[in-house]
Order: structure tokens, then C-alpha cells, then sequence
């Protein structure tokens, strides 16, 4: 899909390594596993954790053109939802064809219900939605 | 006092960053930086989490 998937931590290259050759969840991983042993990228972002030296969860999209999309940033122990990831990506491909238009929360692939913002929309959200 | 760190901003231009990688295609490590992958044309997804041997 013309994207480039990149995880981060903390850790270094090396236990990358290490985990996904022991981790059988990782048994399929294609993606490259980038190693943040100083936190510099990771306070880039604003999810280094000074008092853990760990990368908070966080997930950040950059268009080819190296702006920044979207971003989302968990705390510890809560999850990410692949589905939603995959939405908000398709959605920010979608927009970045057509930016006079808006992806809805339950728009989620190419031909999903789309609104233009526009005088005649304003207090008409619930019979745009509709049509 | 300078604030020497700066922090991406939706809707502004990322700086420029690099990043040592394991690639398990090539059961190697590599680089990626920034200004390459906008020359490739593509999106970039980072995929932050606290440490390796959890789940992410």
C-alpha cells in the first residue's frame, strides 16, 4: 500500500533479534524493528517515559510528503486495535486524494459514506449521514 | 533557556529522523530514515511500545 511499517522501543536491535526469533507471535513479522536505546525518536514524539526510559504506546502516521497525520498514544497496558489503525490509515489515503472531503467515525474503506463540510451542512450532520 | 527538544505537531512537517532497525527479511540489521522513505513516495507508520517481550 505504498507504506512503510516501522515498530519502535527502547530496546536495541539486538533484542529485537532475540525476541523474534524466541516469540512465536512473531513467527510472520516482515516489518522492519527499529531500536530507540537513547529515546531520541521517542521524544520526538512525546511518548518517552523519563521515569521508565520506555516508549509509551503511541502510533504516528507521515504522509509522503513528511507531514504528520495522525497520532494516538496510549498509556501502558492498553492495546492498540489493528482495525482502527487500518481506518485511520485508509482514511488519511482517501483524504489526501479528495481534501474538500471528510471521513466520518464509521466511514472505513473507499466507497463508505463521505461528508463535505459546507454551510448546507451546518445543524444537517443527521441527514447528511443519512443519504 | 533553550528547549533543544522539539515534538511533532499534527499537521507539521516532521523533522528528519534515523533509526537502526532489525529486518527479519533479511534476517539483518539497516537503517531507515525519513527523508528517504518520502523520496520512495510512501507513508511512514511508527509503531511505538514500552519493550520487547510484552505484548505490543
Amino acid at each position: 500500500m505504498g507504506a512503510e511499517l516501522i515498530t519502535v522501543s527502547t530496546d536495541t536491535e539486538f533484542v529485537h533479534l532475540a525476541w523474534k526469533r524466541d516469540e512465536k507471535e512473531l513467527a510472520d513479522v516482515k516489518y522492519a524493528m527499529g531500536a530507540d536505546p537513547t529515546g531520541k525518536l521517542s521524544r520526538l514524539f512525546g511518548v518517552y517515559d523519563e521515569g521508565s526510559g520506555l516508549a509509551l504506546r503511541g502510533t504516528f502516521i507521515i504522509s509522503p510528503d513528511g507531514t504528520l497525520f495522525n497520532s494516538e498514544v496510549n498509556f501502558y497496558n492498553m492495546g492498540r486495535n489493528i482495525d482502527e489503525l487500518m481506518r485511520k490509515f485508509k482514511a488519511n489515503l482517501y483524504l489526501a486524494r479528495k481534501a474538500d472531503e471528510g471521513c466520518p467515525s464509521k466511514w472505513k474503506d473507499d466507497g463508505d459514506k463521505t461528508l463535505r463540510p459546507g454551510p448546507e451542512m451546518v445543524g444537517r450532520v443527521h441527514e447528511a449521514l443519512q443519504d | 533557556m533553550s528547549d533543544e527538544i522539539t515534538t511533532a505537531k499534527i499537521g507539521q512537517q516532521v523533522p528528519d529522523f534515523e533509526l537502526t532497525v532489525y529486518e527479519p527479511e533479511n534476517h539483518g540489521f539497516g537503517s531507515r530514515n525519513l527523508a528517504d522513505l518520502k523520496k520512495a513516495g510512501k507513508w511512514t507508520i511508527l509503531f511505538f511500545y514500552p519493550a520487547d517481550f510484552t505484548f505490543v
